[in-house]
């Protein structure tokens, strides 16, 4: 069973020499869930669900199956594909990096345009009406009635994916993206301790990750709180 | 595309995909068994087991599932001086992973039975087995089933994770198969195609479930919203 010579053996001062080298991979996954968070979840998330309201067919069905497709396929085939594909397709070379980002990017934006939808969605058919009852514009009616509702519904579910935009992060490093698991793997390869090397890695991505979610669950409970009851 | 080529080599492909349902059987087993006890004991009278199970669910839910597979499958062996196939090690963390979030839904299945019937079940005195068995099992299990059926879908995309272990799935087939060819296009935009044949009918019959069964109101947030936000903590456990 356990093999207690080795666990005696082990050695985590060699996870404490290499912890900036470790830290320096975390911080390409910050990088990333940033970039999939604010770029993918938020503009490209708003852009889909709202083509995704369109009224018109034509805008309508292509945006849905787009989100469809790219929330029914694994993230990791999306990422190879989109590093294979989009330099064949356009000719531009995209760096591993780019790729990564291309991929996570629409991944993050076809679930959180859901949520956004949702969000939408959830401001009842009657503040529409109330809105054009009282003789409002299109544009005045969604500023000043509809998106205020909107936000404060679809804000708690949207810092909910933070944490998982974080955690698909590390599925990039196949595409050789020094981010903290290959970092990992690479040094443990070199050093030949691997059990102290991934250990501390996945006690790093915990730690962040549990940063990340506690943060999302007080952001979530003070938005929660501003919440009127008639939402 | 080279549609020929891949039908070609569709043979590979199909191994691969036996290798993808294997992965996702061995997993869905582990997952519902053990989130069952997990559950069992979240939501049971013994305060240290109680915490013992938050601190798995909070574990598994929030670190990295790539992680925990690379750590299981180089570290593992080391450990307990025993040789560990990829395919084992990945299906079992995926297993462990798919408790966590199991016990959750099944935890918010119960808690929606409404206290009334507890109560019924009680004043009737029907003793804790039949109580459970008769009354509040069957009731939370029809809340549980679109929840499940939806993390199902997820759990799917999940199996592709052990190609970075060098399991042959049907990602690292299409993939390799690319690399031996130069169809990296060809081949990766087929699978894309395979596994959405494999998903999107899971995640259309989790709606239709949820539909038909669903009462909109009675589960929790936990369970009834979209994967993303069910990641979120679940309630008090920060």
């Amino acid at each position: 069973m356990i093999d207690y010579a080795f666990l005696q053996s082990l050695d985590f001062s060699v996870a404490w020499t290499y912890l900036p080298v470790l830290l320096g991979g975390l911080l390409i996954n910050v990088l990333l869930t940033a970039i999939g968070f604010l770029c993918g979840g938020i503009v490209v998330g708003t852009t889909l669900a709202l083509a995704n309201l369109s009224s018109h067919r034509i805008i309508r069905w292509p945006a849905l199956a787009f989100v469809e497709f790219w929330r029914s396929t694994p993230l990791l085939v999306q990422a190879i594909w989109v590093h294979f594909a989009v330099p064949g397709l356009t000719g531009i070379a995209t760096s591993p990096f780019q790729s990564a980002s291309i991929a996570l990017i629409f991944n993050v934006a076809a679930y959180c345009s859901e949520i956004i939808r949702g969000g939408i969605l959830g401001v009842g058919k009657g503040q529409f009406e109330a809105a054009r009852a009282l003789g409002m514009r299109p544009y005045a009616t969604w500023r000043k009635v509809i998106l205020p509702q909107a936000i404060r519904l679809m804000l708690p579910p949207l810092v909910g994916t933070i944490i998982s935009i974080f955690k698909a992060t590390t599925i990039l490093s196949i595409l050789a993206i020094d981010d903290l698991l290959r970092t990992a793997s690479r040094l443990s390869t070199f050093t030949f301790q691997p059990v102290e090397i991934y250990t501390t890695a996945a006690m790093l991505a915990f730690v962040v990750g549990a940063v990340i979610s506690t943060a999302g669950y007080y952001a979530e409970r003070a938005l929660k709180r501003g919440t009127a009851h008639g939402l | 595309m080279d549609f020929e080529l891949v039908l070609r080599n569709s043979d590979a492909l199909f191994d691969g995909v036996k290798v993808t349902l294997a992965i996702a059987l061995v997993g869905a087993i582990i997952g519902i068994v053990f989130g069952s006890a997990i559950c069992a004991l979240r939501i049971g009278r013994l305060r240290l087991l109680r915490g013992m199970a938050r601190g798995y669910i909070l574990f598994f839910r929030i670190t990295p599932e790539v992680i925990l597979i690379f750590w299981a499958y180089y570290c593992i062996p080391l450990i307990f001086d025993a040789s560990v196939s990829g395919f084992w090690a990945g299906s079992v963390v995926l297993g462990l992973i798919a408790a966590a979030y199991l016990a959750e839904i099944f935890r918010a299945g119960i808690e929606a039975v409404p206290k009334g019937q507890r109560e019924a079940a009680e004043s009737l005195g029907l003793r804790a087995f039949p109580k459970w068995t008769l009354v509040i099992l069957p009731q939370a299990l029809r809340l549980v089933i679109a929840p499940l059926v939806n993390y199902f879908s997820e759990f799917l995309k999940n199996t592709t994770l052990l190609s970075a272990i060098g399991v042959m799935d049907l990602s690292l087939q299409a993939y390799l198969l690319g690399g031996k060819t130069y169809q990296y296009i060809s081949f990766l935009s087929a699978i894309a195609i395979i596994y959405f044949a494999l998903i999107f009918p899971v995640t259309l019959y989790a709606r239709r479930l949820e539909h038909r069964l669903g009462d909109r109101n009675a589960l929790p947030r936990v369970a009834k919203a979209s994967f993303f936000s069910r990641l979120k903590l679940p309630r008090g456990a920060a």
